[in-house]
């Protein structure tokens, strides 16, 4: 197992350093600088030159380039040109944000997903199963954006219980925190809500009609103890690959739902990078959601060996 | 919808002086209510600012924060004229090269420490070296006589001097003289506005409270502008960051936000029964141009960018770009104000004369080629622009191609001579800081038309250097004749905004920055 995760973690460095070099210079292939996000839209070339020359923009991209690598490897991300400070220290700041509205949709979509797509096989052919499968395809089919605007008329404007936007810190206030947090987490949890109910049913599906489940059955366990120690922990290597890939799609529609409820995190950084050309940050930024990624792939691949005991990483 | 201060759309060429005028009068008439003191404000706009540090960016996001913790020494008045504020007056000598300003006395800065025109200086040389905007590059030396006297000196006689130093675009504010040592962004937010700084958290908000030392200005009795006497009524002002426009207006209606910084035209419109909210039209706030780049194939031909300025049908593309919230003025200034030119080649503006179009058009020996307009998908005026005038330009057997990018794409093309023939801009800040930001941009090198006109240059050239007004009057008329005649841009027209808060805001009147001063909660 150890040699195992020792490999991996090598294995991301080429990829992290791939992710970087691509993004540095498809950065640089776009027209457009930071020189015209700091001006009014009628700024003169001269005003802009001036900006460009206060941000050394006005040297050569490759030299721009060495530069950055070389902080890298020191462990520095360089400075924003927008927000007066550090990137790792931007980023720092706003990862609670992201971190805590990933992971609370995650628990809920995993949590309210797998529930669902297990009463679905369980109570498979009824209207049950229709019914969760409708709305999981609903869930799957509407824009989460669009969503969140209803989300915020519906319990904003109309019901009044819960804040439009903004972000409330949880060493602030934890009920503040929860209320912030709620309409974008339930929003940013609805889709992956439904792609994990239908992998969920159809896997558990799959797993439900095999010959111990029906041994298990016929030596007389209970109906829960068949579904939920039998079935559904044999079911649940699909569904865990699944959530990986989902733990990405999140922190991709986190940037989204950051924009829709003005949350400060690190989705909305990088679209205000990228929308601004804050380069630093954008490389900084895209760096941190890849290691993420990667890194969450990684402990997938460990989960695999904890739920089936068929798989024995240091067999290999 | 409870207008207080509603300065109509469509209206035709009347007077911004006078709609001011007008709506000071209903302000006048309006029920009198007695000022709070108390209560926290949440403002939200939909961009963050690229910098708190004011003097160095020229973003509407920035100047609507630093205008309430800063002072610049002139300003701006309600109609734009320059006004005194930190200032209380100033001499010039008869040939225009010394600038002598008399400071206020006791003004506090918001660490306690009086300001001087040590201050002053400070302020004005760590401009010239971080500073959005190229003004300081006129000033020769400067010199601080004693506590309230600041001597400026330029090289040569500028007669827009005072109005490129009391633009709001980039402002020059005076901070203290021990942070204008500091480079850009590294200062201490520390001004001598009603409002003091407490925290900037990016991507989220900027808080200020009510500065209790503020000195306000006493040769006024009342706010003009970002001058006058400026009174905080509210403890703190937040303005937050919400990008998405549906979900500003949700927090308005929801009483999470008080002031908005804009609100969509339909939504002041669908709004306008709703009595929790107040909707305030500002007209003009801009005006839409449609500017062609007179270096390339095929608009580089004059007859052809006659031809395309005689087809548009200006005021179906305003209706269309603005939601309605329009009107219809040829001037390259805003009427009422100086540099207005009258009627001075109307009968070019908003044409839609198809014949002449097509007469025009086979008379540049037009064959066909590609005409690739420029816009961006981040204002809606442009991008609805750029479409509209597509089509009529269709109609008249124009092959148009409409390239839509980012704001920073299409920005930085724009000041390339390839890649585009013409491109869609509103233009805010510049007319209403007179003539001179709006003749720089299409004259010298780096014209945004991409080609030099003598023309243009020499009423630059008149307009910097003449001292008679009459004289820099003409030389904008010149200006004016001359994009006209060759083509070089399409006014389409005037825009406003809206601005809008919470019905229990009251005192609030719009202007080019949601003010908080001399508002209050009811």
């Amino acid at each position: 197992m150890l040699r195992f995760l020792v490999h991996r973690l090598f294995s991301a460095v080429p990829v992290l350093f791939i992710v970087s070099l691509v993004s540095f210079l498809l950065i640089w292939l776009v027209p457009g600088d930071v020189a015209s996000t700091i001006a009014d839209p009628g700024a003169s070339a001269e005003e802009l030159q001036r900006i460009r020359m206060r941000l050394n923009l006005d040297k050569p991209w490759h030299l721009q380039m060495l530069h950055w690598y070389g902080n890298l490897v020191q462990g520095d991300l360089g400075q924003s040109f927008l927000l007066n400070r550090g990137v790792g220290q931007a980023i720092v700041e706003r990862l609670p944000v992201t971190l805590s509205l990933t992971a609370i949709a995650l628990t809920l979509s995993l949590l309210l997903g797998v529930l669902s797509g297990v009463i679905a096989s369980v109570r498979h052919g009824t209207w049950l199963d229709q019914s969760f499968m409708t709305l999981a395809l609903l869930g799957l089919s509407i824009p989460d954006f669009w969503l969140g605007l209803v989300g915020i008329y519906v319990f904003a404007v109309a019901l009044g219980w819960l804040p439009s936007s903004g972000f409330v810190p949880i060493d602030q206030s934890f009920v503040g925190w929860a209320r912030s947090m709620a309409l974008p987490a339930l929003t940013l949890a609805t889709t992956q809500m439904g792609l994990l109910a239908r992998i969920t049913r159809s896997s558990m599906l799959e797993v439900l009609r095999q010959d111990f489940v029906r041994t298990a059955r016929a030596k007389g366990l209970p109906g829960f103890k068949v579904v939920g120690k039998h079935a559904l922990t044999n079911a649940l290597i699909p569904v865990i690959t699944v959530a990986g890939v989902v733990v990405g799609i999140l922190l991709g529609g986190a940037v989204v739902i950051e924009q829709v409820f003005a949350l400060p995190g690190v989705g909305r950084l990088i679209i205000g990078a990228v929308l601004r050309r804050d380069y630093p940050v954008i490389q900084g930024g895209l760096l941190l959601l890849a290691s993420i990624y990667v890194f969450v792939n990684i402990a997938v691949d460990l989960l695999y060996a904890y739920v089936d005991p068929r798989v024995r990483y240091d067999d290999r | 919808m409870t207008t207080t201060f509603a300065l109509l759309g469509r209206r035709g060429p009347a007077l911004s002086a006078l709609t001011l005028g007008l709506a000071a009068l209903a302000l006048a008439s309006a029920p009198v209510h007695a000022q709070k003191r108390g209560g926290d404000i949440v403002m939200a706009q939909q961009a963050q600012p690229p910098s708190i540090d004011g003097m160095t960016t020229t973003a509407q996001a920035a100047r609507n924060i630093s205008l309430h913790i800063w002072e610049m020494i002139v300003t701006r008045d309600e109609n734009a004229n320059v006004i005194g504020d930190l200032a209380t007056k100033w001499d010039i000598s008869p040939d225009g090269l010394t600038y002598t300003f008399t400071l206020r006395e006791g003004v506090k800065f918001h660490n306690g420490k009086t300001m001087t025109s040590a201050d002053a200086k400070a302020s004005l040389e760590r401009y010239a070296k971080v500073g959005a905007s190229p003004f300081m590059k006129a000033v020769d030396s400067m010199a601080t006589p004693d506590a309230k006297t600041l001597v400026i000196k330029l090289k040569n006689p500028v007669p827009g001097f005072l109005e490129q130093m009391s633009s709001p675009r980039a402002p020059a504010v005076v901070i203290p003289a021990e942070e204008a040592g500091k480079e850009a962004n590294k200062i201490e937010i520390i001004g001598t506005g009603p409002f003091q700084f407490v925290e900037y958290r990016p991507d989220s908000h900027v808080r200020l409270k009510r500065f209790d030392g503020y000195v306000a200005n006493t040769n006024f009795q009342k706010p003009d502008g970002f001058s006058g006497k400026k009174t905080a009524y509210v403890d703190t002002i937040t303005i937050r960051f919400v990008p998405e426009g549906g979900a500003r207006t949700a927090g308005l209606q929801s009483g999470d936000f008080h002031v908005l910084e804009h609100m969509p035209t339909p939504t002041a419109k669908r709004l306008a029964n709703d009595k929790s909210v107040k909707v305030f039209e500002a007209m003009p706030w801009a005006y839409q141009t449609f500017i062609f780049n007179a270096s390339l194939p095929p608009t580089n031909n004059a007859k052809l960018r006659q031809a395309i300025m005689a087809a548009i049908d200006a005021e179906e593309a305003m209706a269309i770009s603005t939601d309605g919230s329009y009107r219809m003025t040829h001037g390259w200034q805003h009427p009422g104000t100086p540099y207005f030119q009258g009627d001075l080649r109307k009968e070019l503006y908003n044409q839609k004369n198809t014949d002449k179009a097509k007469k025009l058009l086979q008379e540049s020996g037009y064959k066909g080629e590609e005409l690739l307009i420029l816009t961006d998908s981040a204002f809606k005026n442009h991008n609805d622009t750029a479409v509209t005038i597509g089509e009529q330009l269709k109609k008249i057997g124009i092959k148009v191609n409409i390239k839509v990018t980012d704001w920073p794409t299409a920005t930085t093309t724009s000041t390339k001579k390839e890649g585009w023939n013409a491109w869609t801009l509103m233009m805010g800040i510049e007319p209403y800081e007179g003539p001179y930001n709006v003749v720089s941009f299409f004259a010298g090198p780096g014209a945004r038309m991409q080609v030099q006109d003598p023309v243009i240059d020499a009423a630059f050239d008149k307009l910097n250097n003449s001292l008679k007004l009459e004289d820099r009057q003409a030389a904008f008329g010149e200006f004016q004749k001359r994009v006209y005649d060759e083509a070089y841009v399409v006014k389409v027209g005037d825009v406003g905004i809206y601005q809008a808060t919470r019905g229990n805001i009251q005192g609030y009147r719009p202007y080019r920055i949601p003010r908080m001063w001399d508002i209050w909660i009811e």
